[in-house]
């Protein structure tokens, strides 16, 4: 076990290392940098713009060394805690991440809970129903909260809510609680714009888990021992729960490596218009405004989230399944 | 403990201070405002007497107001807290409704000459720490910010250059300072009433602390790697941003000042206790406490203003929007207020006459062509489609509510007549047509102009889907092609570009002793003549100098302009500039006078039914005072 | 022989009758003609037989057909030309098919609508005149404004499916939008952008798969290995924030056609890692498989052994996940198109006609804008269920 684990940390290192690598390049990819935006956006402002003063400030973001000593700077950087400068707005990264990490933890956490949830419901009524209509129906609605377009079912959701339920539109909490502490209040408030988020991003992510959840059940099902167990006449329901769910449930917490990063980009986009508090406005503001040290550090951020969730989804298994520790990791 | 932060506290302390009736009485008596009076007692802030200058600014109000009240507004970005500095419109002299010129926080101002300007503070003036104002603000910013090579590399900004040179600047006593000029300096006064003003002054006392010749070295040196920056210039320069508000230390003289650091979901601006404004009986503005600015989606504000989750909403908001607020108006208690606005044009065309391909630049440069293509577009139709109607179809001039105004200038080459385009076009040799009806260029090429926006605004998408079929019917085919605002300004200058679209003038409600730069080739980014505005800006280093007769007579009517001494002169030089560009159709506007719907809460007194939202002049709701704007409901 | 046989009959023949005539000797274990058929039978026959069974891929399948087939006459189909607009039209919602007027029966047909601007609200009011029918016509050519096209680019025409009525009537299935364009029709034209997409960001994917997949399969050893972890760092990209973050690069000068090309590419950027991991692990497996070591010993070279004996048996489960991955790069596209990130207009696609969609106004006033929805979720539900029932069918043998 302490093997298996001190293995898959050790191989997380290039992986994060590569992933940083390559967000750089892609970072660097626009032509120019965020100062020729800068000098644009004041020039279409109508704002003088101080040729000199943009070198001084070129040269004190260090825009302008080359290529491959800012992104070992930004890497030393990133091991010492320090996440680089946020052009836009002035302050340093590490600022402007935290306060958002623990909002799309939260968003995150809700949505596999409620994926979780959701599919396991559903996946063990249809599969002890095979074939059946409750099975198409499933299936099909599983399929459809897939198919649906996140963004568009969100502003519907948040038009209807509004309409209905007076929900203020937007946001992750009502306005009146920002900035203020946390309270009973504050945290009710989240909860309720929490659901809509919540319901359209997990939806995507149910169909899937569905499916496997479902097919594993009914592998499982037609195994000897299950057979025997209903032969000798154990009551159904025990000869559901009793086993085949445990072994099913490999999956689920196999899966959540995969369904991870569609969360987490499913989140993103919903942040944007739901205008919620989390990575995804901001990233896209940074992408597009060429903010390099804080989109870098955004898609970091995000890619590490993937990689810890996928190695702890790991770890869980192994934890869980005898026969991966004892065969050395093999991958699902 | 900072002002700032007894001010928020004390935010809190309101609600249990304004339940007693007493206090509440008395301070509306005394014109103190009720979130203040509790500091004021505990000795916290000195008396509102002794907070305002000797001879505040006494302000007309359309009706007197109440202290109290937090109004909401929603913004996009965190860096739209620079538009309270644009509402709150405290500056040196400022418009009135009228646009005629008045000191604000000055107590007066002389002219001598055009070129010699005596300002005069008022006595007692303190900035929103409670510091004096005094000249001492001005010095600095002009010896030790303005002229010191590291904060300022390449000298004093431009608008400090009249003729090319730089003033004398005399600080004649603590409350008055003199600006004197070789040149007259017709610019001097409305930059200093502009939307966003040039600083000439600095919160000295606040300032010294980042300087390297005030501050102690060591300090300045932990402090410049504390906010890792790479020398104390650019720690100073970072912090002394008096347009942004993006730090929450700095002193200032708005109405209400910003105590949140961005970047943030939600600003929160205080009054500020220091204001040098007062109404006519006394009481010390700004009415309102506190200013809540949230940050939302774009999209979604229109929403939000719709949901009645905004009290004064204009940013954002467009005449697209107004059925969708229409309908929650009665329900949610609020009124849609429809201002004009400034621009010449709301969409305008602007051939590139510096386009490369040299057949393309001889047709651009000919002015026939531009009038065929001018007339060529069915304005009424563009109206009724994009606009409701509401709109008016126009040139790319002056508005009506301009004393410039006339109607030729709006309708001239304006009519939609394709005959007359077609004969225009048939005269200058594109006569020849394919099989498909485009007409052909002498060396066979079709004419197709590939027209590039911005790919902000739908409105200008819009309308060159409906040009499409005008300009297809005389025989030129259009091609649109979105791009992203650098690229699409880098094209233009660099003479890629065929044609852009974009806004028109800025503004068109001008008078004759307003600057016609816009008119003339003074900037880069005037769209149809890049280069020449680039030659003008650079002094020569950049760009080309103007080789066509009508641009180079509007650029010596504008230096005309600069040197001329009197209205009558100033006004006669205008007209001729606005033949010039009737006559020669250098852009081509599509409307004028669009409407802005403004979302108003109905608790909310004091905002004009009828106004003008334009930038500069105006400052959107800046010279409306809405430090005036008081709820109907404060203080309960 | 038997031993209680006479001596004198040693030479004799066993008393056992043997028929002379000639005999089959897999008489006992003969096939009927349909097993034959079934033994006999090529892997892609016996894949389609099981797909036949599973009803719902079968009909999803033939829907997405139908879609393509639209998708490749879609200004036949469509009654309007993609550009068209109509001034007096603008924001008009779908107008309904009636077939009974007055209570006599007369076939499809639209009641013209009369239109007003509401000075009060700002807004176009329209309402059926339920004196004027508009019969709708199949397979007619022109009379109406609109009606011109240039098939493919290639060549005029103006023959449709079906169009409105004369001069003054129109047809608005899905209503118009603010600028009087028909919103059928401009599904219609969309989806040609938004269904090849699919297929061309698949092609790319599979090229990029199969390639770096098999190389690693085949060698396996270091290049394998690092070419998984590769593919590991691939895979924990969060997609969407990459695509942004590439979408972001994409060069503005770039004419339209290329941008298209550049976000299929950047779809399948992130999609051949999946379908390269499922190629490595069978490569790995299969090329231990005898035919594989056959095909070696005989001198076959490396290209040849994956292309013609390795990928071909494990083709079906391919052509299982690309079913699988096509809705999901066609939904890449609707998110970055609707993010402004992807394809604009003048290009037409589904994703670009949702961007158009995607505010407060159009959920609460004009809602029939949201139509292209329907068309994304539908195709995306059919190739989901047809990947299901090829993936039951792509292991015939079990």
């Amino acid at each position: 076990m302490f093997r298996y684990i001190a293995h898959r940390l050790l191989v997380m290192i290039p992986t994060l290392l590569a992933v940083s690598a390559i967000v750089f390049i892609i970072i660097q990819l626009p032509p120019g940098d965020y100062l020729e935006t800068l000098i644009a956006e004041m020039q279409s402002r109508g704002e003088a713009v101080d040729l000199g003063q943009i070198e001084a400030l070129r040269r004190a973001y260090g825009l302008d060394k080359p290529p491959i000593e800012q992104y070992f700077s930004w890497l030393f950087g990133l091991f010492q805690g320090d996440f680089g400068w946020s052009f836009e707005h002035n302050r340093p990264v590490s600022e402007l991440i935290g306060e958002r990490v623990l909002l799309t933890f939260i968003v995150t956490f809700s949505t596999i809970l409620f994926i979780w949830v959701v599919s396991f419901a559903i996946g063990t009524y249809v599969a002890t129903r095979q074939y059946s209509l409750a099975d198409n129906v499933a299936t099909f609605v599983g399929y459809l909260g897939l198919a649906t377009p996140n963004f568009l079912l969100a502003l519907i959701l948040m038009y209807l809510a509004n309409q209905w339920f007076d929900l203020s539109i937007g946001g992750i909490m009502d306005d009146k609680f920002r900035n203020q502490p946390w309270s009973f209040a504050k945290f009710g408030s989240v909860l309720q714009h929490l659901w809509i988020p919540v319901i359209v991003i997990g939806t995507s992510g149910t169909a899937g888990m569905i499916r496997r959840l479902r097919a594993n059940l009914l592998d499982e099902l037609q195994k000897q021992y299950v057979v025997t167990a209903r032969a000798k006449g154990l009551h159904p329901r025990k000869v559901l729960w009793k086993y085949p769910l445990r072994v099913s449930l490999n999956p689920f917490i196999a899966d959540i490596g995969s369904i991870l990063p569609d969360v987490i980009s499913g989140s993103a986009i919903v942040a944007v218009v739901l205008n919620l508090d989390i990575t995804g406005r901001m990233l896209l503001d940074a992408l597009r405004s060429q903010d390099m040290f804080l989109a870098g550090s955004f898609l970091m951020m995000l890619s590490l989230f993937v990689v810890i969730g996928t190695l702890l989804s790991d770890l869980a298994l192994a934890a869980l399944d005898p026969r991966i520790r004892f065969s050395g990791g093999a991958t699902r | 403990m900072s002002i700032r932060q007894k001010l928020i506290d004390s935010c809190l302390a309101t609600a249990l201070i304004l339940a007693l009736a007493a206090t509440g009485s008395v301070a509306a008596q005394s014109g103190e405002p009720p979130l203040l009076a509790a500091l004021v007692k505990s000795g916290g802030l000195p008396p509102m007497m002794q907070r305002l200058p000797e001879q505040p600014r006494v302000v007309e109000v359309d009706s007197i107001g109440r202290h109290g009240g937090d109004l909401r507004i929603s913004m996009a970005r965190s860096k739209d807290t620079r538009m309270m500095t644009v509402y709150g419109y405290a500056r040196l002299v400022g418009y009135d409704r009228s646009y005629n010129l008045v000191s604000d926080i000055l107590q007066s101002f002389d002219i001598e000459d055009a070129r010699i300007f005596t300002l005069y503070l008022r006595k007692g003036h303190k900035w929103s720490d409670g510091r004096p104002f005094t000249t001492e603000d001005f010095r600095y910013w002009w010896e030790d910010v303005a002229n010191n090579p590291e904060l300022a590399p390449l000298g004093p900004p431009a608008f400090m250059r009249a003729g090319g040179q730089l003033p004398t600047v005399e600080i004649i006593d603590e409350y008055t300072v003199r600006y004197t000029w070789q040149q007259p300096n017709p610019f001097f006064l409305p930059q200093l009433a502009a939307a966003r003003p040039p600083f000439i002054y600095r919160p000295a006392h606040y300032l010294k602390q980042f300087h390297a010749a005030y501050a102690d070295k060591a300090a300045l040196e932990r402090a410049v790697k504390e906010r890792r920056m790479r020398s104390w210039a650019a720690l100073h320069n970072a912090s002394d941003n008096m347009y942004n508000f993006d730090n929450p230390d700095l002193p200032t003289l708005q109405p209400w000042f910003n105590t949140i650091r961005p970047p943030q979901q939600q600003f929160v601006f205080v009054r500020n206790p220091y204001f040098h404004r007062v109404d006519p009986q006394g009481q010390q503005l700004p009415y309102i406490d506190r200013v809540l600015m949230n940050i939302a989606d774009t999209k979604l504000i229109p929403a939000k203003a719709a949901a009645g989750e905004t009290d004064l909403q204009a940013r954002y908001i467009f005449m697209s929007h107004y059925p969708f607020l229409k309908r929650a108006e009665v329900k949610k208690n609020f009124k849609i207020l429809l201002w004009n606005t400034a621009r010449g044009s709301k969409v305008a065309l602007y051939p590139n006459l510096h386009h490369k391909d040299p057949v393309w630049r001889k047709l651009f440069r000919d002015v026939r062509f531009r009038r065929a293509l001018s007339l060529a577009t069915d304005r009424d139709e563009i109206n009724q489609v994009i606009f409701f109607g509401l709109a008016q179809p126009s040139n790319n001039t002056v508005l009506p509510q301009s004393p410039l105004f006339r109607e030729e200038l709006q309708t001239a080459w304006a009519e939609f007549d394709p005959d007359q385009a077609e004969e225009l076009l048939d005269e200058l040799g594109l006569d020849k047509r394919d099989k498909d009806g485009v007409r052909l260029l002498p060396d066979g090429r079709r004419v197709e102009i590939v027209i590039e926006t911005s790919g902000e605004d739908t409105e200008q998408v819009d309308v060159l889907e409906l040009l499409r079929d005008t300009w297809l019917d005389v025989g030129i085919k259009i091609f649109t092609r979105p791009s992203q605002r650098q690229v699409f300004r880098n094209r233009i200058f660099s003479g890629e570009t065929m044609m852009a679209v974009w806004f028109g003038v800025d503004n068109g409600i001008v008078s004759a002793d307003m600057s016609p730069a816009e008119f003339a080739p003074t900037r880069q980014v005037q769209y149809q003549w890049p280069k020449w505005g680039q030659y003008f800006e650079t002094g020569g280093k950049a760009g080309q100098d103007i080789d066509m007769p009508a641009p180079r007579e509007l650029f010596e009517l504008y230096g005309r302009w600069q040197t001329a001494r009197s209205t009558e002169e100033r006004t006669k030089i205008w007209r001729r500039i606005l033949d010039i560009h009737a006559d020669q159709v250098f852009t081509i506007g599509i409307v004028c006078c669009t409407k802005q719907p403004i979302v108003v809460t109905n608790r909310l007194k004091n905002v004009p039914r009828e106004g003008v939202y334009a930038w500069n002049p105006g400052a959107y709701f800046g010279v409306y005072l809405p430090d005036t704007f008081y709820f109907t409901d404060a203080g309960n | 022989m038997s031993d209680d046989r006479n001596e004198e009959d040693a030479d004799k023949p066993a008393p056992h009758f043997v028929s002379r005539e000639p005999f089959d000797p897999d008489d006992d274990v003969a096939l009927t003609p349909e097993q034959e058929k079934f033994y006999m039978a090529s892997q892609w026959r016996l894949m389609w037989w099981k797909l036949r069974r599973h009803r719902v891929a079968v009909a999803a399948g033939i829907f997405l057909i139908l879609l393509y087939l639209i998708a490749i006459f879609a200004e036949v189909v469509a009654p309007y030309e993609l550009q068209h607009r109509d001034t007096r039209a603008l924001f008009v919602p779908p107008q309904a098919i009636h077939l009974f007027h007055e209570g006599k029966f007369i076939g499809p047909f639209t009641y013209r609508y009369k239109s007003r601007f509401d000075l009060e609200n700002a807004q176009w009011v329209h309402t059926p005149d339920t004196t004027k029918v508009d019969r709708i016509r199949f397979l007619c050519s022109g009379g109406y404004r609109g009606a011109e096209y240039e098939f493919w680019g290639l060549f005029k025409g103006n023959f449709h499916l079906f169009c409105p009525a004369g001069k003054r009537g129109t047809v608005f299935l899905l209503g118009t939008d603010r600028l009087g364009r028909d919103v059928f029709s401009r599904i219609v034209h969309g989806s040609r952008i938004s269904l090849s997409i699919g297929l061309i960001g698949i092609v790319l994917s599979f090229v990029l798969g199969i390639a770096i997949g098999g190389v690693a399969g085949f060698y396996g050893g270091w290049v394998d290995n690092i070419i998984q972890r590769l593919i590991e760092v691939l895979k924990s990209f969060p997609r969407l924030p990459l695509w942004m973050a590439l979408s972001a690069a994409l060069p503005i000068k770039w004419p339209p056609i290329m941008i298209y090309f550049g976000i299929t590419l950047i779809l399948a950027f992130l999609d051949w890692p999946g379908l390269a991991r499922a190629v490595r692990s069978k490569l790995l497996a299969l090329r231990e498989e005898d035919f594989a070591i056959a095909a070696n010993l005989m001198g076959a070279s490396t290209k040849r052994i994956i292309g013609r004996h390795l990928v071909p048996s494990f083709a079906s489960h391919l052509i299982a996940s690309a079913s699988l991955a096509i809705p999901e790069m066609i939904l890449g596209e609707t998110a970055l198109s609707f993010l402004g990130l992807g394809l604009r207009p003048p290009i037409t696609s589904w994703g670009v006609l949702l961007n158009e969609a995607q505010n407060i106004q159009v959920v609460a006033l004009y809602p029939w804008l949201m139509a292209p929805m329907i068309p994304v979720i539908l195709t995306v539900l059919a190739f989901n269920f047809l990947g299901d029932g090829l993936r039951d069918a792509a292991d015939p043998y079990t």
